[in-house]
This record gives C-alpha cells, sequence and structure tokens, in this order.
C-alpha cells in the first residue's frame, strides 16, 4: 500500500512535468524563424508588353516564360535577398505589308520576336513574420538581359544579340501550405524593364509580367 | 546546400537558354515570300512605250551563269509580259528597239560559314572566351540561297562608255524565300512585284 503511495506520487510528479513540457515544445521558435533559411521558387509568367515597345514591335501578350530564383530569407530582418534566371519570349505575326527603305520598297510578312533570358538579383521586403503562413512581399531587382532581337522578312531574318542593362520592380506573396511546412505557393506582378535600342524599339523592351510559382525551404 | 542548390540552378538556367524558338515554321510557302523593289528615282517612266523580254531565264549560281527556259522559267516571262502590257506597254520583238528590256535572272549563291566556339555547344556558348587554354572548335556549314531577279534596262537612253554602250536599270526586283520554286505561286510573285511598283503604270 505504502509502495502504490509512493507511485502515485511519483507519477503525481511526473505526469504533470510531461504535460507541462509538451507545450514548451512549440514555444520554442521554428527553425524558419531563428536561422537565415534558403527558398528556391518556380514561377511560370504570363507577361504584357508596355510603352514604347508595345507600341512600336510587338503588342501581343505571351505566356512562354519561366524562371527560378533562390534566395535567402535573412535572419532578424525583414529582407531576403536572392538571384533569379528566367527565359521571356514575345513574338508577333504582322500580316503581308510593304515597308519603304533606302533599299527599295519590301513587301513580306513580318514575324517579330524578342527572347530574353535575364540574369537578376533581387531584394525582397517582407510585411509579415518570416514563418508566417502567407507571406507578402514587395521586390527590386536588377542584372543583365543577355537578348536576341530576330525580325523575320519572310524566312529571311535579321538579328541582334545583346547583353543589357534590365531593372524590375513587383510585389507578390507566398502561401505555406501547411503552417511552418516547406511548400508553398507563390504569386508576383512584376515591372521589367530592359535598356534596349535597335530598329523598330527606341526605348527599350519593358513588360507587366504575372506569375505563378511554387517554392520549396529548406535550412 | 546551398552549393548543390546553385549547381540545380545552373543546369536549369542552361536547359532555359537552350530552348530554341522557331517562329516560322508556320509560315505558309505563299507568307514566306520576300518581295523587294527599287527603282531609279530620277527615271521617268511615261518616256517608255515599247518593251522586250528574255527568251530564257539567265541561272547565276555563285560565278558560273548559264540560261534555262523549262515549265517555271517560261511561266515567269508569260506572266511577266502580261503584268508589262496591264502597266500600258506594248510588247515587241528585240529587233524592233523597245524602250526597255526586262531581265530575268534566278541567282544562287552559296555560302561557306565558319563559326568557333569557346566551348562546346553544349554548354549553351556563353561561357568561356577568357582562354584557359581551352581548345577552340569550329563548325563549318554551308548555306544556299536563291532567288529571283527581275530587272528593266533603259534601252532608249544608253549610256556610251569607252567599252560600248551600256544601259542603266531603271527597276529592278527581288524575289526571296523559301518557296521561289513552287510553281503555282509563279503568277503571284508577278503580279506582286508589279502591284507594290505603281509609278511603272504608263496608262
Amino acid at each position: 500500500m505504502k509502495r502504490i503511495i509512493i507511485i502515485a506520487l511519483f507519477l503525481a510528479g511526473v505526469i504533470p512535468a510531461l504535460a507541462q513540457d509538451k507545450p514548451r515544445l512549440y514555444t520554442i521558435a521554428s527553425p524558419f524563424e531563428r536561422y537565415t533559411h534558403y527558398l528556391a521558387t518556380v514561377r511560370y509568367m504570363g507577361a504584357v508588353p508596355m510603352g514604347s515597345f508595345k507600341d512600336n514591335y510587338i503588342d501581343k501578350s505571351s505566356f512562354q516564360n519561366a524562371s527560378i530564383s533562390i534566395e535567402w530569407v535573412l535572419r532578424n530582418t525583414p529582407f531576403s535577398v536572392g538571384g533569379e534566371i528566367g527565359s521571356t519570349y514575345f513574338e508577333k505575326r504582322v500580316p503581308r505589308a510593304l515597308y519603304d527603305s533606302e533599299d527599295g520598297t519590301i513587301s513580306a510578312v513580318q514575324t517579330r520576336t524578342v527572347s530574353q533570358y535575364p540574369v537578376e538579383l533581387f531584394a525582397n521586403y517582407l510585411f509579415l513574420p518570416r514563418n508566417s503562413q502567407v507571406q507578402p512581399y514587395v521586390q527590386v531587382s536588377s542584372g543583365a538581359s543577355i537578348l536576341d532581337y530576330t525580325i523575320y522578312y519572310g524566312t529571311l531574318a535579321a538579328q541582334d544579340q545583346k547583353v543589357r542593362f534590365k531593372y524590375g520592380v513587383g510585389a507578390g506573396s507566398r502561401f505555406l501550405f501547411k503552417k511552418d511546412g516547406t511548400f508553398g505557393v507563390d504569386v508576383r506582378v512584376k515591372y521589367d524593364g530592359t535598356a534596349y535600342k535597335f530598329d523598330y524599339i527606341d526605348k527599350g523592351i519593358s513588360s507587366v509580367s504575372g506569375s505563378i510559382g511554387l517554392f520549396y525551404r529548406w535550412w | 546546400m546551398f552549393r548543390k542548390a546553385s549547381f540545380l540552378l545552373l543546369i536549369v538556367g542552361l536547359g532555359l537558354m537552350s530552348c530554341s524558338k522557331d517562329p516560322i515554321s508556320d509560315l505558309s510557302n505563299e507568307e514566306s515570300l520576300v518581295y523587294i523593289t527599287n527603282h531609279d528615282q530620277s527615271a521617268n517612266f511615261s518616256q517608255y512605250k515599247t518593251f522586250s523580254i528574255v527568251d530564257s531565264v539567265l541561272i547565276v549560281e555563285n560565278q558560273r551563269a548559264g540560261t534555262s527556259l523549262d515549265d517555271i522559267d517560261r511561266a515567269m516571262l508569260q506572266r511577266l509580259i502580261t503584268n508589262m502590257q496591264n502597266m500600258g506597254y506594248k510588247y515587241v520583238s528585240r529587233t524592233q528597239n523597245p524602250d526597255v528590256g526586262i531581265n530575268v535572272s534566278w541567282i544562287t549563291n552559296t555560302y561557306l560559314n565558319v563559326v568557333s566556339q569557346p566551348l562546346s555547344s553544349y554548354y549553351g556558348g556563353y561561357w568561356g572566351g577568357y582562354g584557359y587554354g581551352y581548345p577552340s572548335y569550329y563548325s563549318y556549314y554551308e548555306t544556299s540561297e536563291s532567288s529571283w531577279l527581275v530587272s528593266m534596262l533603259d534601252f532608249k537612253n544608253p549610256q556610251t562608255t569607252p567599252s560600248g554602250k551600256t544601259f542603266n536599270v531603271i527597276w529592278d526586283a527581288q524575289i526571296r524565300g523559301s518557296a521561289i520554286g513552287d510553281q503555282s505561286l509563279i503568277d503571284k510573285m508577278a503580279d506582286s512585284i508589279f502591284g507594290q511598283s505603281e509609278y511603272l503604270k504608263i496608262k
């Protein structure tokens, strides 16, 4: 009987302690909160041409764009920084028309294309704590665009390839599939501008893109 | 971990770059044709009344030349005559001192191209170029392009030079594109080069 009382007293001491330990586990912040962690995003984009690029060259929206980015979500700051590379492509077919030049009058079906491979560094400002399930952010980016301007007259092509400065500003949000999880969805709207001047393009290439992406984070 | 990730990023990036696009693969034969016309700005076409045309098509291939008169050539010559007549010129034989002459040639140029690559093309071509003793790779490819060249010579006002009489070209037209040998498009080609040269009209 005495032994039972001792066991009971022992359990009475241990069980509450166990019960108290469990909630305490949750009070330790998630590693995503405590450490600088990594985040990789794959995005698929739809883009709309803007400005003089739209007026003079291509006004058709493009759905052949994608990018991949990797970033550090920094500890104790509301910022993340990283790099993004992508591929964007605009194309427009112009029905047969006459073009006057010093070489004469050219009648042709024009196919206008611009493809770019942007390589950028970016910084995000995060509005909410770093581990929140919804994470809105704003973004600035700059870098280089490896670009290819090809205009076809029928099957004859005139081409210009350059590497040019580009920049971007964007806003978006990340949504974790589950609280404290590793996978989630990213949506972003971004303005991109590339400094470029050739043939039909007189004031650079600008576009606004909307993207949907999938991200994975780890530490 | 990050090293692995950046390597992955590199692979995907190169993957993106190697996606080549072929935006003109959906062009029809007719759409592929390009007509380029030019004329002597000082020429006054109303002074010409009669024309003649070569009896066969001149074939110029690189430095060699010959003549040809097969079905497609005959069709082209016929349609050019029709178009000149529609413009108001009278078709006469070459012995009747035509005011202008129409020359038709089929020109083929073959080029040998060389590309040098600092690294194999497998890497996308954007890397390297620093000269760390990588061997250079060269590839050769041959391209060949043919075109129709139709020109109008001014027989009425010959230039006299020490080497003899020469005639100015007062109008010319090039027809280029992958489908220039398509016989069903010959009429369209001839009509198009005249259609975009309204200044030739004398009636």
